[in-house]
């Protein structure tokens, strides 16, 4: 099972926000340090799904899977950070990368230098900053649908 | 601004439960610091946190959900996809 049919299998509905199985990112993410709890909708379109705050709905993102074919093995959280969203080892950490497919008319891209971190089974989640330099933010993911 | 002259080795404490400590000053111009937080606490560069947060708000917002149900939509009739600026 891939883990985006893991997330669709565990925490995603068609329509809404699962308010009732809501993540938390007790970080919040950059920028929107105040929208703490998201829900997952999946909207049927392969493996990109949407999350948005519970109780600040502007704040929403498109995810979609760490592809190591692509990019390599998934980061490493540190530790401290794993604490942070109850991991215990890195095993349990489901990668996910933000899309903008707002930023360039020709592709989708995706946010490599900050992929967010789950912990699916303690239903949290954070963003990470990776410290590394040469990281893309607007990594051209896909070609924009046509 | 709160300016603070300290040296090395020593604290800046902010709250009951941040603590700033002067580490090493290098080539007089490049200032180590530690800073121990709660996990909970982001602390980043400046600069860098700048750019995840406009790219964040540039990815974000309503405009997102929008995006992913024209795209479903698209994709389940056979249509065409608005593109956004």
């Amino acid at each position: 099972m891939t883990a985006v049919q893991a997330v669709q299998k565990s925490i995603m509905t068609e329509a809404e926000p699962d308010h009732g199985g809501a993540f938390h990112f007790p970080q919040g993410m950059a920028g929107f340090s105040d929208a703490c709890d998201y829900g997952f909708i999946y909207q049927g379109h392969g493996d990109i799904v949407c999350i948005q705050s519970t109780d600040h709905p502007e704040a929403a993102f498109l995810l979609t899977q760490w592809d190591e074919q692509r990019l390599g093995s998934v980061p490493t959280l540190p530790v401290e950070l794993c604490q942070c969203i109850h991991a215990n080892n890195q095993e349990q950490i489901m990668w996910m990368l933000v899309l903008n497919p707002f930023a360039d008319h020709a592709w989708v891209t995706a946010n490599v230098k900050a992929p967010v971190a789950l912990n699916i089974e303690a239903r949290m989640g954070l963003q990470y900053i990776r410290q590394e330099r040469e990281l893309d933010i607007r990594y051209h993911w896909q070609r924009q649908p046509s | 601004m709160l300016v603070l002259r300290r040296k090395i080795g020593q604290v800046i404490r902010i709250n009951d439960d941040i603590r700033i400590i002067i580490q090493d000053v290098q080539n007089e111009h490049i200032v180590r610091i530690g800073i121990e937080a709660p996990k909970d606490v982001p602390v980043h560069r400046l600069e860098i946190y700048n750019l995840i947060q406009q790219e964040n708000r540039s990815a974000g917002g309503a405009d997102a959900l929008k995006w992913l149900k024209g795209v479903s939509d698209d994709s389940s009739s056979g249509g065409t996809e608005e593109h956004h600026d």
